[in-house]
């Protein structure tokens, strides 16, 4: 619902659908009758935001309870948000049309580092104090979850509290508390504490922290009874978990417009440079019947004909057969088609191209990550080169003309014939499309090659890595641009500089707070995007503060450091990554969680992948 | 099988939306709603579904159509609205379902109501700059099209233009050529008062109905 004064904005900015709400399957409850109103910020445009499945999931479980109403708020483009501000309408949430400042929470999810001036600057937007320490009383709660919650120390000054791990039964805990406290009449800083109190959550401003000369952190510690270390929550049964039966349909094209289904969480490979394969620990999965219901239940509520499945690794599900035979015998019929991305290479079969084939023919990626054996060891990505050539035949037999292969540089140990042999890679596959003795008559084959750029990150076996200097990105992209001879190739890379920020700020620590505090003040916003994003004046705010952004992207830190996150269980124990990151040197790989356990440390949460072997044995 | 015209509006939130997410909109409420509509038998089936005249964006619609052709010739037109509306967003309400008399070609104006406000304006001198502006013996526009741009005359094309002074508005009511062959968007009319009289305005446009080149209401 929008005010008189937004509608005469809305024939003044590109897609003023983004900005009205209206939806089908919108949540619309009576203010007056609600204990707590929860605006669920995602810190970019509505087409990113609205493809999240996570908000989707956290929007429909708080609506679920009746004492709550949670809205949606994304940040308005560059050009909506000039005429919002020119005539001082402050940001305000979709379904009630209501400014964000009048919420008793203000949550964010943070899922990638160049979206925090984003978050920030849907605070000032608010006209909601950016710092926790100006926010007085029990309303305007700013709390924020999601994956960049795992070193949450650049926003610590910012939020209030962060969620570390799943969210959908923290929230709540967290509300409770909240009604509980106004009730009472206790005060924000009251409430703060007792918040601190639950499991998986961390309040930043009940901790100290001390630096040594070098900038390094001296010591951590925590004050007013909060916990020295703060452990992740995870959702033990994902049968059981909270799924939505129902999504909002947008009324505008987002990115992913479709019905999205989790298959599990987690996953079992273990790649040395990936976040989420460490932090989601251990892979917990759904059974055939529960995803199966589910799928049809979101196609009928949303009218959506598309699925996706979604997971780190679809292919690595268990019993993604009997899931896909189930989902096709009715599939076909509702006219609903199946799409499964985030296939590995060496889980691409006849028999599951076969049934994907029977709704949509999509296009094919494939990650191997890096060019050469050797770098494929060293990051534990467990591909096989000719079993990536097998796939891609596979493909290119049941009509398949096109392939994208995503791949990595600036990896540990990474040399320049490493690089090279992207290129070569891309060349093998073309040259088995040419060998293929089924391939589409007539046809040409496309094979696109990206490179991005390694970011290392908290809680992987690379966290200790200093990541390549820009010049050296620039100088591997080039050698892999002139080393690829054949036009069939196409090759993009990411630009390096917004690699770099990320770097700093994925691994940064509370110093960068004031670094923040001062990109809001200049009106810095959308740096995840090329119209926005620009290094030199980042670089100049650094400076301004005398801090070498350097010292967080391009150094090794040694293993005895105390790191910014050091403070957070993410349930992988330090040790395990720290012999992860030896192996890497010596370019020895790790088996997958269903080969064998290698003592990772998440056996602790008692469920999922860690315990199948023994529940298969009973 | 046979045609049927679905009559619905188009307002609220979903005035802002563009015709090709109202087309995509519509698909998808076709699909929830399981109404046996026809569906197209390429590679990706999807029902069949075509507008005779599409909205701009920002503007109301208070006769909108769409034609559909039905599998089941029993399947009453008040199911259709029934369920149609129940897989639509609150924007877009059908209400009314006949079977086509005229072809979409046969469309040839539109009639509109525009509210007409201005920052700088009070609206009698709005109202006095408007009888001004129509009255000139052409009402010249450029138009860009693929070879380039030139001056038109959107006089011929502007069948009826009533002025009605308000307390703080200007309330225009419109008949315009539309259609395929000479289409005149309200806004293109605007723009050119705008250019005339120097005055900037907010216009909150609705179209409300269709006609044949008879004055006939399209059918």
């Amino acid at each position: 619902m929008v005010s008189k004064d937004v509608e005469k904005l809305l024939l003044k900015v590109q897609k003023p659908g983004r900005y009205v709400g209206g939806e089908l399957n919108e949540v619309i409850k009576e203010k007056d009758s609600v204990d707590v109103r929860f605006a669920f910020c995602f810190p970019d445009t509505y087409e990113v935001g609205m493809s999240h499945l996570g908000m989707k999931i956290l929007y429909s479980l708080l609506n679920s309870k009746d004492y709550i109403w949670c809205e949606r708020v994304f940040a308005p483009w560059i050009d909506m948000e000039k005429e919002m501000t020119d005539r001082n309408i402050p940001l305000y949430a979709l379904e009630s049309g209501d400014p964000v400042s009048d919420f008793d929470f203000i949550g964010f999810t943070l899922q990638y580092e160049l979206s925090f001036s984003n978050v920030l600057n849907m605070l000032r937007l608010s006209n909601v104090p950016i710092k926790s320490s100006d926010r007085k009383d029990l309303r305007q709660i700013v709390v924020a979850g999601g994956p960049c919650a795992c070193n949450p120390e650049p926003l610590a000054d910012f939020i209030d509290l962060f969620f570390i791990g799943e969210g959908e039964e923290v929230d709540l805990e967290v509300i409770e508390v909240f009604r509980k406290c106004r009730k009472e009449g206790k005060s924000r800083s009251e409430f703060l504490r007792l918040c601190s109190q639950i499991e998986g959550v961390y309040v930043p401003s009940l901790y100290d922290v001390e630096y040594n000369d070098d900038g390094t952190i001296k010591s951590f510690m925590p004050k007013d009874n909060a916990p020295a270390v703060v452990h992740k929550r995870i959702m033990k049964d994902m049968n059981t978990s909270f799924y939505p039966d129902n999504f909002v349909v947008p009324l505008v094209e987002i990115v992913h417009d479709r019905a999205v289904q989790e298959i599990f969480r987690g996953c079992i490979r273990g790649c040395r440079f990936c976040q989420a394969g460490f932090i989601y620990r251990p892979v917990r999965e759904k059974t055939p019947d529960v995803i199966n219901e589910q799928c049809k239940k979101l196609c009928k509520n949303t009218g959506y004909d598309e699925v996706s499945l979604s997971s780190l690794s679809s292919s690595d599900y268990s019993q993604i057969v009997p899931l896909l035979e189930k989902l096709t015998e009715w599939s076909k019929d509702e006219k609903v088609s199946i799409s499964l991305p985030s296939l590995r290479v060496d889980g691409f079969t006849d028999e599951i191209m076969n049934k994907i084939k029977t709704v949509r023919k999509s296009g094919l990626t494939f990650a191997p990550e890096a060019g050469s054996q050797r770098l494929r060891d060293v990051i534990n990505k467990n591909v096989k080169e000719d079993e990536l050539l097998s796939t891609c035949a596979t493909a290119f037999d049941g009509g398949w003309t096109t392939v994208k292969l995503y791949f990595m540089i600036g990896l540990p140990t990474e040399t320049l014939d490493d690089v090279a042999a992207i290129a070569k890679l891309g060349q093998s596959v073309v040259d088995t499309y040419y060998s293929c003795p089924n391939k589409p008559k007539g046809k040409s084959v496309r094979v696109t090659v990206s490179a991005s750029s390694f970011v290392p990150k908290p809680f992987t076996p690379f966290q200790w890595e200093p990541q390549d200097t820009i010049n050296d990105l620039h100088i591997k992209q080039e050698h892999i641009k002139n080393s690829i001879t054949t036009k069939k190739i196409q090759f993009n890379y990411h630009d390096a500089d917004t690699s770099f920020l990320e770097a700093v700020f994925a691994r940064g620590d509370r110093k960068l707070c004031r670094i923040l505090e001062l990109a809001c003040e200049k009106g810095f916003h959308f740096d995840g995007w090329n119209e926005c994003f620009n290094l030199d004046e980042w670089l100049k705010l650094f400076e301004e503060c005398g801090i070498d952004p350097s010292f967080y992207a391009n150094r090794r830190r040694s293993f005895d450091e105390i790191l910014p996150w050091d403070h957070i269980d993410y349930g992988v124990t330090k040790e395990y990554l720290i012999k992860e990151c030896e192996k890497a040197y010596k370019n020895t790989t790790t088996p997958h969680c269903r080969l064998k356990c290698n003592n990772c440390g998440a056996a602790k949460y008692g469920e999922g992948v860690c315990f199948e072997k023994c529940k298969n044995m009973v | 099988m046979k045609n049927v015209r679905i009559w619905f509006k188009k307002d609220c939130e979903c005035r802002y939306i563009s015709h090709l997410d109202l087309n995509r909109c519509m698909l998808r409420a076709l699909h929830k709603s399981k109404i046996p509509v026809w569906h197209t038998e390429g590679f990706n089936p999807h029902p069949f579904a075509t507008f005779p005249l599409p909205l701009s964006l920002g503007f109301r619609g208070e006769n909108e159509c769409m034609d559909v052709r039905l599998e089941d010739d029993d399947y009453s037109f008040e199911e259709i609205i029934i369920n149609l509306n129940q897989c639509l967003p609150r924007g877009i309400r059908a209400f009314s379902v006949t079977e086509p008399l005229m072809k979409a070609g046969r469309i040839a104006y539109a009639d509109f109501t525009a509210v007409i406000e201005s920052e700088n304006a009070s609206s009698t001198i709005l109202a006095e700059k408007l009888r001004e502006f129509y009255s000139q013996d052409k009402i010249e526009i450029e138009k860009r099209t693929k070879k380039g741009s030139k001056v038109i005359d959107i006089k011929p094309s502007v069948k009826k233009f009533e002025i009605n002074e308000k307390f703080e508005f200007v309330q225009l009511n419109l008949i315009l050529s539309a259609g395929s062959t000479d289409n005149v968007n309200p806004n293109l009319l605007f723009s050119a008062f705008e250019a005339f009289s120097g005055i900037s305005v907010d216009a909150e446009i609705t179209r409300n109905d269709l006609y044949n080149s008879d004055m006939e209401l399209f059918r």
